[in-house]
């Protein structure tokens, strides 16, 4: 059990996502954006994929990887939650 | 050797000042330290013009006539590509072979006095400047001049005030080499998620996560930049030898690393290998200027218009105070900003101008105005400046 956040029995949201996403400064998203907002064309890229997965490891104890680093797992706040969730 | 002006290095700013101030008839001579002019876009193979074009808009437009344009085009001419939308901003594919040979052309052609592998290594007002050159010292005496050394060399040796960001908040340095014998399509997401398994299992260092990969344009080629913190031997200094050689060190060191792991884990990697290191590598910002004016991040985020203006600034801040990964801002209505005169004119000195990443800012909008299509267009401009009346030996 990892306790850092205390949400390792919790399912992730995608508003977990998008809070994540504005606190940890990976992307700039605007204030009304919702959980399907394309995070690659808000511009989210390669490099801060890599970023992405280290905060996900950090925040939700998830160790993403190869087969998740795709626009289909990580695109919009839905789908980064599901991939999140299905990786438990 | 006696001469009108003198410019203080051959980057992007530099080549521009020099040839743009040779062409207006003044007698000019460039002192650059390395073979070949281009700075960035050649010496620490950073391969994307920034700033060329003015900010959204459905085709690329120009922001700065003349000769940023005219080096656009003769890049677009040599790699047969024009310019790209990434996000809001317009960005030109450059290739650092051919953009070392069109500055040969430009600086040919333009009559510059061109003299590489010499550093200046002091100036006193008058302007009389001492070029060491293997260990012999060369005299110039000059009407004015133009420093576009990037690190703002002349306000150093002159003693002059200058201003600098805290070392933690300086931008990030970055390390880009050449890469070849990639089989098959680049798939950067994959090599992300790549770096991080690596990382994590400890085959690569955490270093590498400041690492991405972009294809050159050439067949079978591309780049691999890496993001450092610059911390590698204690607080980020870009004018300490010692910080800038663990740069060098730990730039080949991951880059290397990084490639060994692919060619073991990566589809189309196995016969990779790199094919160039950077002559040096890129440091985006240091000591800058205090100019008769100073540009800030509120004037480039507002959009801020000067009747003394001499170029525009089309790039948003682009910070880059981690190694994490650029944090955009942009101005408002992505509105160009005028860049003053008086910013490329040093505070309290004669025939002193200033070109490039070290003109007179504040740190965010250096963020901004550093982009080598910007430093083309405030080299063009302190060209045409000390071409005026005024100037000069007359």
């Amino acid at each position: 059990m990892d306790g850092c956040c205390g949400q390792m029995t919790v399912a992730c949201d995608p508003d977990d996502v998008l809070k994540m996403l504005r606190e940890e400064g990976i992307l700039e998203l605007a204030d009304g954006c919702g959980v399907e907002v394309d995070l690659f064309e808000a511009g989210l890229d390669s490099m801060a994929v890599m970023q992405l997965i280290v905060v996900i490891e950090e925040r939700f104890g998830v160790a993403l990887g190869v087969v998740d680093a795709s626009r289909e797992a990580l695109g919009t706040p839905v789908a980064m939650a599901a991939t999140i969730n299905a990786r438990r | 050797m006696k001469v009108d002006v003198l410019v203080i290095g051959g980057g992007s700013a530099g080549l521009a000042a020099a040839v743009t101030a040779s062409r207006a008839g003044l007698s000019t001579v460039m002192v650059e330290r390395h073979g070949m002019a281009g700075g960035m876009g050649t010496a620490s193979l950073v391969h994307t013009f920034c700033g060329l074009y003015f900010i959204d808009g459905d085709e690329a437009r120009h922001a700065n006539a003349g000769l940023p344009e005219e080096i656009a085009d003769r890049m677009e001419t040599a790699t047969g590509g024009g310019p790209v939308k990434m996000g809001r901003v317009w960005v030109l594919p450059q290739h650092p072979v051919e953009f070392a040979r069109i500055a040969d052309e430009i600086l040919r052609e333009s009559g510059v006095t061109v003299l590489f592998h010499s550093e200046v290594i002091s100036l006193e007002p008058g302007w009389r400047a001492k070029l060491a050159c293997r260990g012999e010292l060369r005299e110039i005496e000059a009407g004015a001049v133009i420093d576009a050394s990037g690190d703002a060399a002349g306000a150093a040796m002159l003693e002059i005030q200058d201003d600098r960001a805290a070392a933690d908040r300086l931008q990030r340095p970055a390390y880009v080499s050449g890469i070849q014998g990639v089989v098959g399509e680049l798939a950067g997401l994959t090599l992300s998620g790549r770096i991080v398994e690596g990382v994590r299992s400890g085959d690569l260092p955490k270093a590498s996560l400041g690492m991405h990969f972009r294809e050159s344009g050439r067949r079978g080629e591309i780049f691999g930049t890496l993001d450092l913190s610059g911390e590698e031997i204690g607080d980020y200094d870009p004018t300490d030898p010692a910080c800038l050689s663990a740069l060098e060190d730990t730039g080949r060191m991951v880059t290397n690393a990084v490639l060994r792991y692919f060619k073991e884990k990566q589809d189309g990697w196995k016969m990779a290998y790199i094919s160039h290191w950077p002559a040096r590598a890129g440091v985006r910002e240091s000591r800058r200027y205090l100019g008769q004016a100073v540009l800030t991040g509120d004037d480039v985020i507002s959009g801020r218009r000067f009747d003394d203006e001499v170029a525009l600034a089309t790039w948003p801040l682009e910070l880059r105070e981690t190694n994490r990964g650029p944090k955009l801002r942009y101005p408002e209505d992505g509105k160009a900003a005028g860049i003053p005169a008086g910013a490329l004119k040093a505070a309290g000195m004669e025939d002193l101008y200033v070109a490039g990443r070290c003109i007179s800012c504040d740190h965010e909008a250096q963020a901004s105005i550093r982009v080598m299509g910007t430093c083309f267009a405030t080299g063009q401009a302190v060209g045409r400046m000390v071409a005026q009346p005024g100037v000069g030996f007359e």
